[in-house]
């Protein structure tokens, strides 16, 4: 029997190595459509290292992020302080396996904050974020791994706006958001990932359950109006110009305050994102 | 046509590349980034380069850390990255690597010592199957920001900036 922490730190590795196939295709409709030839070749060399990746089991980008833990829990399952535990370890495998770029910071508060005390030279050393839980309509426990890159972090933006009882307001501030967060971000093309809820804690939750459950070829209007007009900007991949500076966007609205305001959280994740890969445990 | 590059590079193969070329870069390559290109910088100025066994004429710099991950190009825009283009293109650098858009005054610099920046997609597994060796030259005390020198065969990369023209223009 397999133990937990070994299917943690296969799907560690998956989640760092591996384009879903939905991901796959995104970037061959978007080659095909495509018609500036810098844009075709970034996205060309994307897919090609995601083949590549797959193949050697070896990290998509050499900044392999950070482990983000998203746990679905059915209404007879119980998760217990040693599952977690066991998580954990098979992370810190899993990390050792990929292997991840070794980047845990060392020392106090002060000196994390300012790196002083230097790096841990073990890709296990990495912690991962705190786990997120879910309670979901099926009987499983189901760990889902992702992968979140800097630069994206560099970039998002988690926010109020104040909707004036207007969709259109919400989804134009979050497009101006995004044009200069694309264009800043570099590794592009971007898969924009938005949360809308009552608290910058809850619209974030909301961000992260979205690149859980993120389909390239599922998008609602509200999403495909976000990716359309973000992609009106012509920045493109690498910023090197083309209509597909934007592959999709993955958005989910919570339960909403009874005011004027939306607390948004969005993420321009970088063109192998959302790394993500989840495991029955 | 993809251009077959490999270094050092002569004044003449720079002189011929232009914005938008695609190209092969076979060969031996520099890493730095950040925290090492400043201190590139103070060897040549001290004219040390030779105690590590740099040689900098008709070199590539690829802005990268090296670890066990493997290497992908940082934004070459940070401060301490940009603001080498110009000393050590003059000490003879004939190609900075990275990616990111770079400053007016950088395109022009670089126009001016007859050097060019090429941008690489950050596709660490490919670039992992195109790299031969990888060797620490100098400051392994920065550990994944070394500066180290890479064997490369064929790292596929665009003219970004060359002869005063920047692709972001």
């Amino acid at each position: 029997m397999i133990s937990i922490q070994d299917k943690v730190a296969a799907c560690l590795v998956r989640a760092g190595s591996t384009f879903r196939e939905d991901q796959k295709e995104a970037y061959r409709r978007a080659i095909a459509d495509e018609g500036n030839e810098h844009a075709c070749w970034v996205m060309r060399q994307v897919l090609d290292n995601a083949l590549v990746a797959e193949e050697r089991r070896s990290p998509l980008c050499d900044d392999t992020g950070i482990p983000h833990l998203f746990l679905e829990v059915g209404k007879n399952r119980i998760v217990t302080g040693e599952l977690l535990e066991q998580i954990k370890e098979g992370v810190a495998m899993g990390l050792r396996q990929l292997p991840g770029r070794p980047m845990a910071i060392k020392g106090d508060d002060d000196a994390r904050i300012d790196q002083s005390g230097g790096l841990n030279e073990d890709s296990g050393a990495l912690a991962p974020s705190p786990i997120l839980i879910k309670a979901v309509d099926e009987e499983v426990i189901r760990l889902t791994i992702l992968m979140l890159g800097g630069g994206p972090a560099i970039r998002g933006i988690t926010q109020r706006v104040f909707h004036k009882h207007s969709v259109d307001v919400v989804v134009d501030e979050i497009v101006s958001r995004a044009i200069p967060a694309v264009s800043q971000l570099g590794c592009s093309p971007c898969t924009l990932a938005v949360g809308i809820g009552r608290s910058q804690f809850e619209a974030t939750s909301l961000m992260m359950e979205a690149m859980v459950y993120g389909d390239f070829n599922k998008q609602t209007a509200f999403e495909k109006r976000i990716t359309e007009k973000v992609n009106e900007s012509n920045t493109g991949p690498l910023g090197l110009g083309g209509k597909h500076s934007v592959l999709a966007t993955f958005a989910k609205v919570g339960p909403q305050r009874a005011s004027g305001v939306r607390i948004v959280a969005l993420r321009p994740c970088c063109c192998f994102e959302p790394r993500r890969a989840s495991v029955e445990l | 046509m993809i251009k077959q590059l490999t270094t050092p590079f002569s004044e003449e193969t720079i002189a011929n590349l232009n914005v938008g070329d695609v190209v092969n870069i076979s060969g031996y390559i520099y890493t730095g980034r950040d925290a090492v290109l400043p201190k590139i910088i103070r060897l040549a100025e001290e004219n040390r380069l030779d105690d590590y066994g740099i040689n900098l004429q008709g070199a590539v710099i690829f802005h990268t850390a090296v670890s066990p991950a493997g290497v992908g190009p940082t934004s070459s825009n940070k401060v301490e990255i940009e603001s080498s283009f110009e000393p050590l293109s003059r000490y003879g650098v004939k190609m900075h690597l990275g990616k990111g858009a770079i400053s007016k005054e950088t395109v022009k610099v670089l126009a001016e010592q007859n050097a060019v920046f090429a941008i690489i997609p950050p596709v660490t597994a490919l670039l992992g199957s195109h790299t031969v060796e990888q060797t620490i030259i100098a400051f392994p005390e920065l550990g994944m920001e070394a500066f180290n020198q890479l064997r490369v065969v064929n790292y596929q990369a665009i003219i970004a900036a060359a002869k005063g023209v920047s692709i972001y223009d």
